[in-house]
């Protein structure tokens, strides 16, 4: 055989080798830009499919929450009801508690389950007779120290649950009676040693009562009202709440006005 | 040949390959953390029960679900050999079940329908 011929013989072997080699290269090349697409396509599809169920479980909670909060909210009214207070009360103390909360510098969470919560302040009043709960006049030392029950009645209800919820509500039960100088009810507590739930809690009720006719009185004008809580500045309130009070009077008063009792 | 059986995890499917009932089945899904080192025995099996061209029909079950990309890549590994054994002459009946609604399966079964020509897959819907 020539040495062309013996050339020409290897070179059409490495042809046929190189021919086999890159033949199974671009077969592994395809294989693997299906395996990608289908990859990706199955990415897309999970990515879809988990957003779809995130956003059924956010709604769940979130009616969850909501239940929850109107349920307790309904309570705290129910409690008003036997006092004969209207269910805007309730609404006019959550929205002022929230804005205190708001203000004072409590965190969304906070904030958020203080005007839940803190309508439930008199939830104790369930436990105290008719005759006292609604005597058209002054009650005696007697009758009032019944009537002071109610805060330590109403903690004693709420705080055997260890739900977050119902744990501030207990606070508040018990609470909402102290005052700043250390001269209120049950346990005469003093400054910040009264919780802030209790705090903001005291002073959204009193504004709300003093503003409200009741069967023992007349409602306060604004000027009295206003000059009661400047006076009481570190006595029954906390200063920080009358500060803000009066920083966003007008914040408040749109509360007011927005839920107002129907006249009767 | 000793039948090999391993049971599914949430991670892997269930794999049974009977010599006896001339069976392979694998139903599950599978993304195992290392997609080579788990299939190594079931590629081992084949390997051996196929060196031979066989005269019975071998039934060979595929239920896969949910798979990454490097299972993917090691079906067609498997189909490979299943395709080999066919050149040889071994008569094989394969069945790719799938879920109407899972794409990504039904798909990946028209994808080795078009790449292995030498022998039959049924695609079946489930």
């Amino acid at each position: 055989m020539r040495k062309e011929q013996l050339v020409i013989q290897e070179l059409e072997s490495m042809q046929a080798d190189f021919m086999t080699l890159t033949n199974k290269i671009i077969k592994d090349a395809r294989r693997h830009e299906k395996i990608i697409e289908l990859s990706d396509k199955q990415h897309f599809y999970n990515y879809e499919k988990l957003k779809k169920q995130y956003n059924e479980i956010k709604a769940l909670n979130d009616e969850i929450e909501k239940t929850q909060a109107e349920v307790i909210f309904t309570l705290g009214a129910v409690g008003e009801a036997r006092s004969k207070e209207t269910g805007f009360h309730v609404k006019r103390v959550a929205e002022y508690s929230k804005m205190f909360a708001l203000y004072y510098g409590l965190d969304e969470d906070e904030v958020e389950m203080l005007r839940v919560v803190s309508p439930m302040h008199d939830i104790g009043k369930i436990a105290i007779p008719d005759h006292i709960l609604n005597k058209p006049g002054k009650l005696d030392d007697k009758e009032f120290a019944r009537m002071q029950e109610h805060s330590i009645l109403g903690h004693e209800m709420l705080k055997h649950s260890d739900r977050p919820l119902l744990k501030a509500a207990s606070i508040v039960a018990l609470e909402h009676h102290e005052k700043y100088d250390g001269t209120g009810y049950p346990h005469g507590k003093k400054g910040e040693e009264i919780h802030i739930y209790g705090r903001i809690t005291a002073i959204s009720d009193v504004f709300d009562a003093l503003g409200s006719d009741r069967c023992y009185k007349k409602a306060w004008s604004d000027e009295q009202i206003f000059s009661f809580f400047k006076e009481q500045r570190g006595k029954h309130f906390d200063p920080k709440l009358v500060d803000i009070f009066f920083e966003h009077l007008d914040e408040f008063l749109l509360v007011r006005n927005k839920y107002v009792d129907e006249q009767k | 040949m000793e039948r090999l059986f391993i049971e599914k995890t949430e991670y892997t499917p269930t794999i049974e390959m009977d010599g006896s009932k001339q069976l392979i089945d694998i139903r599950g899904d599978s993304f195992p953390e290392n997609t080579y080192d788990f299939y190594k025995p079931v590629i081992s099996w084949l390997e051996e029960y196929f060196k031979d061209a066989r005269s019975d029909v071998t039934t060979v079950n595929m239920e896969i679900n949910y798979f990454n990309s490097s299972s993917s890549q090691l079906f067609f590994d498997f189909f490979d050999i299943l395709e080999e054994a066919a050149n040889m002459g071994t008569k094989l009946e394969v069945n790719w079940i799938y879920n109407i609604k899972n794409e990504s399966s039904h798909e990946a079964g028209e994808d080795f329908l078009e790449e292995f020509t030498s022998f039959k897959i049924n695609m079946i819907e489930k």
